[in-house]
């Protein structure tokens, strides 16, 4: 094809490659940039080489908001998708008015603003008064403080975390669901199958594709967690993470620098290792499912 | 013919618009607390625009509230790309990285502009924080508080306490704390858990005058004995503590529900205590934090401020400040918020001095401590903060004794800041 009669094509291309290129590329080369320099976002940048980079990795709250990270993440996301799971199931058995019903409730919090549903939390969580509290108090249980007793506090966030984002997964395993011929199910019951072992052996495998993607996703989230644990802990850009930092997570951590201490080349290095550090776990992800997925 | 008649279209045209460039009005942008811009606070303040408006035809002012932390990065990104705002609101606790991203005008030229009688209106300890060096001022004292302590009388009167005389020193307030915890209910909150309580508790034995940072050395003030003696404090009342920090939600409801005797704050909380005591009865005062010694008090102060941002509105911008500063507007915002402020001459309005709280407030700031000085010299890390209340924390929870915790926590502060 000649270049007169692609023109058009490109003109009409244009208008999207001019907003990628300002909104996204330009903040991420530019970002880039930065992470190799002292800036405070007024003054003249000054080249560091990667003084950033040190700096943030030989912190104190460096290693002790990616201590809580990997705590987070090995109990959210696997907890988190197996109540989404057991939520489709539920769902799937159902039909007509109360499938609808149990699908809207449980989808609920995901369009919930995150300040409406921390502060919901706050007010269950609180001690004495709080719901959570007032409940294990019918039962003798002491009074817990769930957002400032170190020891709770990233469980209290975990089951608001898994609280919020179940219902998502919940839409999207209950799609895959119902993509899963009846036909299977039919056969494994002719032959004798529990409910069990044809969870086991037909929707897990069936569901492969829709589990990968909402696994990686689940990763992705919980790497950026920023705003409920933000939220719970009444951060601010000077006070974050809550008592003792038991809550202080990368992403909190890279705002405090960024507007808090006015260190933008650090923040913008942050940024940077966090990515490096989601590119490698996505990658890590995708290696193993096709390392798995037959030829 | 025709021409002629176009051109002189033309020329009208250029001429109505541009004329009306010239007189259209010169727009301020007023960014404000977002409690400021709300209520009876927004229609107080859009009487005084209003009111600076009619004295100055064709300037507008466009007032815009906004939270803690958007005010702060919305002036820092505002100093990146030439939109700040000509006139806005933050504490002083931020003041350093305002100027160092270059987000304040030096005033002082202004300010020493001023007529002696406006000057003189402000609270003297008020205006050196604003004023870094000889002939460096950043901002104009606006609301301030001073700490004050509020006291649960019905929690107290249950547990043996004579409320007719408050605690004088420490040692009578940690013998009330005991009573009280005795009685079955919290002494005070987690003190703690945030920078400000830390530095109340701080106040209250510690020496006053070394807490702070020295910027060129790069190095804490703060001394062992000093902060030794605090971190005793915390370990005293980790046993009597609701365990929710002095800001949380859950702390007013212990106090309004008589579980917590003791709520050591700012006067923010008065509306909601009064509030109760109209509604359930809640039987509460509030006096002065005891201090180390008879006759002494503890307590932190700070204060908002108003300052103007560099650039083409800097005249206009100044006069606005000034004009919402001065005593007249002051003991009206006074007078409506019942808080109190850094004009002087306004705290001293006969019908501002009939108010309470605004009385404790001003005693309570002169014995107060500064939460964060020296302001406008140089951005307080944050690690200097989180070691604060992380250190504190774990002498509380027994990981290290007073003396040991000091000495780390020196150690700690000193490490952050040659950073």
């Amino acid at each position: 094809m000649s270049a007169r009669r692609l023109l058009p094509h490109y003109a009409m291309v244009l208008p999207f490659g001019v907003l990628f290129a300002a909104f996204f590329l330009y903040p991420i080369v530019s970002g880039l940039y930065y992470s190799f320099h002292d800036w405070n976002a007024a003054t003249e940048a000054r080249f560091v080489g990667l003084a950033n980079y040190e700096a943030v990795l030989n912190s104190r709250d460096f290693s002790r908001s990616m201590s809580n990270l990997l705590t987070y993440i090995a109990i959210t996301v696997p907890l988190g998708i197996t109540v989404a799971f057991g939520l489709a199931l539920l769902v799937d058995s159902f039909s007509g008015f109360w499938a609808n019903f149990f699908r809207s409730a449980f989808f609920l919090p995901v369009v919930l603003p995150a300040f409406l549903a921390a502060t919901i939390w706050r007010w269950m969580y609180a001690p004495n008064f709080g719901l959570v509290n007032m409940v294990l108090g019918w039962f003798g249980m002491p009074s817990i403080n769930f957002l400032n007793d170190t020891g709770m506090m990233l469980y209290a966030l975990i089951a608001v975390d898994v609280w919020v984002s179940a219902g998502f997964n919940m839409v999207i395993l209950l799609a895959g669901l119902k993509n899963i011929p009846q036909d299977l199910y039919e056969a494994a019951r002719l032959d004798g199958a529990s409910r069990i072992q044809q969870v086991r052996y037909i929707t897990i495998p069936m569901l492969a594709p829709v589990l990968f993607f909402v696994i990686t996703y689940g990763f992705i989230s919980a790497l950026q967690v920023f705003d409920v644990p933000w939220l719970l802990t009444g951060s601010s850009f000077t006070a974050y993470g809550g008592r003792r930092s038991a809550l202080l997570f990368p992403v909190m951590d890279m705002m405090g620098r960024a507007f808090g201490s006015v260190r933008f080349g650090e923040a913008a290095a942050y940024g940077f290792i966090l990515t490096a550090v989601i590119i490698f776990i996505t990658a890590a992800m995708f290696a193993v499912r096709a390392w798995r997925t037959p030829k | 013919m025709i021409a002629t008649t176009c051109r002189a279209a033309i020329l009208a045209t250029s001429a109505t618009f541009l004329g009306a460039g010239a007189l259209s009005a010169q727009e301020l942008q007023y960014w404000v607390y977002s409690d400021f811009a709300q209520g009876e606070a927004l229609k107080l303040q859009q009487e005084f625009i209003a009111e600076f408006e009619a004295e100055n035809p064709g300037v507008k002012i466009v007032i815009s509230g906004r939270g803690d932390d958007d005010l702060t990065s919305g002036q820092i990104a505002g100093a990146a790309s030439g939109t700040l705002p000509d006139v806005f609101m933050n504490g002083l606790a931020v003041g350093a990285q305002l100027v160092e991203v270059g987000a304040l005008a030096n005033i002082h030229e202004e300010w020493m502009a001023m007529p002696q009688e406006f000057r003189d209106q402000f609270d003297a300890a008020a205006i050196a924080s604003c004023t870094p060096k000889p002939e460096e001022m950043y901002c104009i004292p606006y609301t301030g508080f001073g700490e004050i302590m509020y006291r649960n009388l019905t929690v107290l009167e249950e547990a043996g306490v004579d409320t007719t005389t408050p605690p004088a020193t420490w040692e009578e307030w940690h013998e009330q704390m005991v009573k009280v915890s005795e009685a079955g209910k919290f002494a005070v909150p987690d003190q703690t858990q945030v920078f400000n309580s830390v530095a109340s508790m701080y106040a209250v034995r510690g020496d006053k005058e070394k807490w702070g940072i020295d910027f060129e050395a790069r190095e804490t003030l703060i001394e062992p004995e000093s902060m030794t003696r605090t971190m005793q404090m915390f370990i005293d009342m980790a046993p009597m503590n609701s365990g929710t920090s002095r800001n949380d939600q859950g702390t007013r409801d212990l106090f309004i529900t008589n579980q917590l005797a003791f709520h050591v704050v700012g006067p923010w909380v008065n509306p909601t205590y009064a509030q109760a005591a109209n509604d359930s009865g809640l039987k509460y005062d509030f006096v002065l934090v005891p201090g180390a010694t008879e006759g002494d008090h503890g307590g932190i102060k700070s204060y908002e401020f108003v300052s103007i941002a560099p650039g083409p509105n800097r005249e206009i911008a100044w006069k606005f400040a000034s004009y919402i500063t001065e005593k007249n507007q002051m003991a009206r915002w006074a007078k409506l918020l019942s808080r109190y402020n850094a004009n002087a001459a306004a705290m001293a309005d006969p019908e501002v001095t009939a108010l309470p709280l605004i009385v404790k407030s001003v005693e309570a700031v002169k014995y107060a401590m500064d939460v964060m000085p020296p302001y406008f010299v140089g951005a307080v890390p944050n690690c200097y903060r989180s070691i604060m209340t992380d250190m504190a924390s774990a002498v509380a929870d027994g990981e290290y004794t007073a003396e040991e915790g000091a000495e780390e926590l020196i150690a700690e502060l000193n490490d952050c800041l040659a950073r």
